[in-house]
């Protein structure tokens, strides 16, 4: 299946000025497609501009030379990205269903509108019963997936995260990652997963980028060739262990 | 009905303070216009409150408070927002803030009593000035302990400025200005009360000199009681407010 390139990143290079006045590249030339539909992670050690990279895709910074071309034009607006933090940050004074509406309220959505697709979005996350809960009352899996769910609701046209498991212990960072798969066949989202975990990234990706250190770059791109359908059942197989292998090599 | 032990410490307390104080008193004959005994005291407390003396006086103090609260609130916060949007603006004057933040404030009662006159105008002044500070700092920290990435939420989801000023840096300072606000009542009751005690006729401050100078020591305790009180009741409503508005904490 061919499907078609949603973002296209085209020489692009970010530096950025130290404090005491130096010019340091945090990105070297990188291009990159990301396609339509798909989940595409960025792999690499700390400093390879993974997270640049991909605050670049959310126009919180802007490239220091390159383009960046988005089919159907640059997002400009409120609905075009979603993103989630490695921190869920919800906002600690409304409930999670407010917190999850929130988008939708400052895009000026019909409250009971809102109201009703943020239900939707929570149920698919599986808090269906804790929408009235305050986020202080969930626990960190718990908060993450409704700030995952807040990142949906919109439906945006590209989601990216930016290592949104890395504060969470492994057996949770599981679950999420099993429950974040569904919800993508669920939705259909393209994503851009950013993290250092070469387990996740082979799990999860259609295809994983792995990034290189000083100067950061976009060292290869694999299209993980295991079953479309992931489940924990093919963590047993060897191409899963042969990916695994291989990324880690690369990340030497 | 079975009290918790909590509540009855409430009535227990003072009754034993009460009755140490009464102990004291009757046991060693300390003279009435040193230590009045408490049922003077009390009985000066009914005669003031059941006789209506005290009305107009508790009446003009809190028209101070209230008036140099609001004043002072309003004059902190706003300062606060423009200071927390310009932060080169703040940097410049942040030394003479310090200052004047510093400074005895209570020390400027004489000079408003010089410039604005005897009247309640120099009291509300000290008052706000004494306000003022508490809320504007207040405001300064709560604005900038917005964390950075509930500001880049902002961006990705285009709020505009006014979205992300009501809806996100206002709620999250409000922990902070609250601090602000409690700190600023309780030194509008001294203030009031200070104000006062230096000029006028009327208000609690008053009636304390007033008591002082012609050794009424019964009633000059009974002033002490009411002043307490009041200010426990002013700091309480606003601890309640803060209950209510930060109950997501």
């Amino acid at each position: 299946m061919v499907s078609s390139v949603l973002v296209r990143v085209n020489d692009v290079t970010k530096s950025f000025t130290t404090r005491g006045g130096e010019s340091v590249l945090a990105l070297s030339e990188t291009t990159l497609e990301v396609r339509e539909g798909e989940f595409l992670s960025l792999i690499g050690p700390s400093g390879c501009g993974k997270s640049t990279l991909l605050r670049m895709l959310a126009g919180l910074i802007e490239p220091t030379s390159g383009q960046i071309t988005w089919a159907g034009g640059t997002p400009d607006k409120g609905g075009d990205i979603g993103f989630v933090f490695q921190e869920p940050v919800l906002l600690p004074w409304l409930n999670i269903l407010d917190n999850v509406r929130f988008p939708l309220d400052s895009f000026g959505v019909d409250r009971r509108m809102g109201d009703e697709q943020a239900e939707q979005m929570l149920a698919l996350v599986g808090l269906k019963d804790f929408g009235r809960a305050l986020p202080k009352e969930l626990s960190g899996g718990m908060r993450q997936r409704a700030a995952i769910a807040r990142a949906l609701v919109y439906k945006p046209r590209i989601v990216l995260m930016d290592e949104p498991f890395g504060a969470l212990d492994l057996l949770t960072r599981d679950r999420m990652n099993d429950e974040l798969l569904s919800i993508k066949a669920e939705v259909g989202a393209t994503i851009v997963f950013v993290t250092h975990s070469v387990e996740e990234a082979a799990y999860l990706s259609d295809r994983v980028a792995v990034m290189s250190a000083r100067p950061g770059r976009v060292r290869t791109i694999h299209e993980i060739d295991l079953p479309k359908t992931r489940s924990e059942a093919i963590k047993d197989l060897p191409a899963f262990h042969g990916w695994l292998s291989q990324l880690r090599k690369e990340l030497k | 009905m079975r009290l918790h032990p909590r509540t009855l410490m409430i009535f227990i307390t003072p009754a034993v303070l009460i009755g140490l104080w009464w102990g004291y008193v009757t046991l060693f004959k300390v003279p009435p216009f040193i230590l009045p005994p408490p049922q003077m005291v009390g009985s000066e407390l009914v005669r003031l409150f059941a006789g209506g003396t005290i009305w107009p006086h508790l009446g003009h103090t809190l028209g101070i408070i209230v008036a140099g609260f609001l004043l002072g609130t309003m004059g902190g916060l706003l300062l606060g927002l423009v200071l927390a949007r310009l932060p080169g603006l703040e940097r410049m004057i942040a030394p003479y803030l310090l200052f004047i933040q510093t400074a005895p404030k209570i020390a400027l009662a004489p000079l408003f009593i010089l410039w604005f006159g005897l009247g309640i105008t120099s009291k509300i002044i000290l008052v706000v000035s004494l306000v003022f500070f508490p809320v504007m700092i207040g405001t300064v920290l709560g604005l900038r302990s917005v964390s950075p990435a509930m500001l880049e939420l902002s961006r990705i989801l285009h709020l505009s400025q006014r979205q992300r000023f009501l809806r996100i840096e206002l709620p999250a300072a409000v922990p902070e200005i609250f601090s602000g606000l409690k700190v600023g009542a309780v030194q509008a009751t001294i203030g009031a009360i200070l104000a006062e005690w230096l000029s006028g006729g009327t208000g609690l401050g008053y009636l304390m000199v007033f008591a002082g100078t012609t050794y009424k020591a019964p009633l000059l305790f009974a002033m002490v009681i009411v002043t307490a009180l009041l200010g426990i009741a002013v700091y309480q409503a606003l601890a309640q407010c803060e209950k209510w508005l930060l109950s997501w904490r």
